[in-house]
């Protein structure tokens, strides 16, 4: 039964994946303010501490030693994987271990990225995180020690005592994760916090004049998006097995997520929620018609696939800029 | 001392990038937004290059004024049709920017479009390409450092006058400086907009079309260069046209000069790191001068005239 839902749990895990990444934008912009632009570098960082980690945490729980760990990476990840089998315990120790190290790397990320966010213009700290995020791609791809560099590391597969169902548990747990995040930010939106927030991207003066720190409020939004969208980047790596620097790219980690956001209606995690939804049915709907619409165009259906939701993007700022579920007002109860 | 091939590489990178600052600041300008589809338009004139020289086997040097003109009708199509149609419907200044995200995306799916389709009519590779051992020698140095350089000192001089002495570029400063009322002393400025548009994807495009015969051309290589734009301006002091011709060649200079410092004494594989050195001084320009350059002068001379005035008065 499982083998023939294959595609179905291919997009569940796709769209756990970016709920997380888009809640961490949403949280950031939709509710804040800060325009992230870099959103790929908290990703492509949380992906390359996976990549770099998972596989040397288990290499020191099984007590190998002495053999380069970016060499030997296929040999090493098989005998953690087999240990894994052997003890359970193991797998755990090294996923908790390796989300843990995820998000204060991601939240330190995210802190330094405050840095320019508090203190320049929109239009300048845009063009810093888009460096930022490029610039952090650019050490993956190139310092082999971290993930191999051009080539990939694989992960240890932590669900591998569980046998043929093991990918399967991984994307359970992705999706039990990013539904936690979600709950998580509902409970953060609704929270004094979150009103203060939101009073800070309607109006920073009159945050200030009323005695809130906007600054320390922003970096904190900074590090807790950062670290967010690092636990995606890290949960993609565990599902997939394997971490390939040059494919945390631009357009796949800042500009699907701001899409999805901007589609769904920002500054509202339901609205993020239907974004995802939406943008994965439509390229789920461009794969499944794939052999059909590549007899009509002369080129491969990738390109068709970025036209078509580049092209998306703009109409939906032009006619819906609150998106398809614009943000609603809070209700006030009366006494 | 520097080996004559350092040289040369540093001179056409500078020439190109001032050519891209000079249309990325003046966007900034006119409309206010950093425009992530710049790279793009260099990207276009990669494969106009490509088309006249493997297609229609012509000079490359054909090529550049073709990119400039396919290249400003692209920019024009930006601005008429995505930006100023979002504007009329009430878009922000972070929904531009948005756009201008997505027009790159589209733009770039576009040119690997042509790309694909490029390669089995070229029966050459459409990727990865250069064409420097087609560019003809002059005085034992190779065409493209003497017709960049040659074009670039003419683009100084020509821009310089249309924007002192033109009524044009007066009016465009005036657009630049405050738009609602240069429309209201009757300057055109949707008219002086599409203009400003024109010339900055046209000098991109000419950008783009003078690279490969220098650099490897590839579908990526407009946004790959986009962080580099970046710091130029900033540098530059994005409020300056003059900021940006300055920042656009330092940038250039430094970020190849830059690597073989750091590759004498680090090593080779430090060059793989070339884009962090304009990230660097990106950031050290916005921690210690962020109005750049410009604002470092115009500093000094307000201290020079605030001087004078004490000295006049005491």
């Amino acid at each position: 039964m499982f083998e023939s839902m294959g595609w179905l749990l291919d997009i569940i895990v796709f769209f756990a994946v970016y709920l997380i990444v888009t809640l961490a934008l949403n949280l950031q912009y939709g509710y804040t303010g800060i325009p992230n632009f870099g959103l790929a570098l908290s990703v492509a960082v949380g992906a390359y501490t996976t990549g770099a980690l998972a596989g040397r945490i288990g290499m020191w729980l099984c007590g190998i030693r002495d053999l380069d760990y970016i060499m030997y990476n296929a040999m090493i990840t098989s005998m953690i994987n087999n240990a894994i089998k052997v003890d359970p315990m193991k797998g755990l120790i090294i996923f908790t271990l390796t989300i843990l190290t995820v998000i204060v790397v991601c939240a330190f990320i995210g802190f330094i990225a405050s840095y320019p966010a508090i203190r320049l213009k929109a239009d300048y700290l845009m063009m810093v995180l888009i460096a930022m995020a490029e610039a952090a791609r650019i050490i993956g791809l190139n310092y082999t020690p971290l993930v191999g560099g051009t080539t990939w590391v694989s992960v240890p597969n932590i669900f591998i005592w569980i046998g043929d169902f093991a990918s399967q548990f991984t994307i359970i747990l992705t999706l039990i994760i990013s539904i936690l995040i979600f709950v998580f930010m509902q409970f953060i939106v609704s929270s004094p916090f979150g009103r203060l927030i939101k009073s800070i991207r309607e109006n920073e003066l009159t945050a200030e004049c009323i005695g809130k720190d906007v600054v320390n409020v922003k970096i904190k939004i900074m590090m807790l998006g950062s670290a967010i969208a690092g636990i995606g980047g890290s949960l993609w790596s565990f599902y997939l097995g394997t971490v390939l620097a040059a494919a945390y790219t631009r357009t796949d980690w800042t500009f699907w997520p701001w899409l999805m956001a901007m589609i769904g209606g920002i500054g509202n995690n339901i609205g993020a929620l239907v974004g995802v939804a939406a943008v994965i049915f439509i390229r789920r709907l461009i794969i499944y018609y794939k052999y059909s619409i590549e007899a009509y165009i002369p080129f491969s259906v990738v390109w068709l696939e970025q036209l078509l939701l580049g092209v998306a993007l703009i109409l939906v700022m032009i006619f819906r800029p609150q998106g398809l579920i614009p943000e609603k007002p809070k209700k006030i109860k009366r006494k | 001392m520097l080996p004559p091939a350092l040289l040369k590489d540093a001179i056409v990178y500078a020439n190109l990038l001032l050519m891209l600052t000079i249309g990325f600041t003046l966007t900034y300008l006119i409309a206010k937004i950093p425009n992530f589809a710049h790279g793009e338009f260099a990207g276009i004139g990669i494969y106009v290059s490509f088309t006249v020289v493997q297609i229609w086997k012509m000079n490359p040097y054909i090529a550049v004024p073709l990119a400039f003109i396919v290249s400003a009708i692209i920019g024009v199509i930006i601005y008429n049709g995505v930006l100023r149609t979002l504007k009329k419907f009430g878009g922000t200044l972070i929904s531009l920017t948005i756009s201008t995200l997505a027009m790159q995306i589209i733009i770039s799916a576009l040119i690997n479009v042509y790309a694909d389709y490029l390669y089995p009519i070229a029966g050459a590779y459409s990727r990865l390409f250069m064409f420097r051992h087609i560019d003809f020698e002059f005085m034992g140095q190779p065409g493209v450092l003497i017709v960049s350089s040659l074009l670039v000192f003419t683009l100084i001089i020509v821009l310089h006058l249309i924007l002192t002495k033109t009524k044009f570029g007066i009016s465009l400063r005036a657009v630049v400086e405050d738009s609602d009322l240069a429309s209201v002393l009757g300057v055109n400025v949707e008219f002086a907009c599409t203009i400003s548009w024109a010339l900055t994807g046209g000098l991109a495009g000419m950008a783009g079309a003078l690279l490969p015969l220098w650099f490897q051309g590839h579908p990526y290589t407009g946004s790959m260069l986009l962080t580099s734009v970046f710091a130029a301006s900033i540098l530059g002091g994005i409020s300056s046209i003059y900021g940006a011709m300055l920042g656009g060649y330092l940038i250039g200079l430094s970020e190849v000069f830059g690597t073989y410092f750091l590759a004498q004494t680090f090593g080779s594989q430090i060059t793989a790191y070339r884009m962090l050195i304009p990230l660097i001084i990106l950031c050290i320009v916005l921690l210690l001068a962020p109005r750049g350059l410009t604002g470092v002068i115009e500093d000094l001379q307000a201290k020079r005239i605030s001087k004078k005035i004490v000295r006049m008065g005491g």
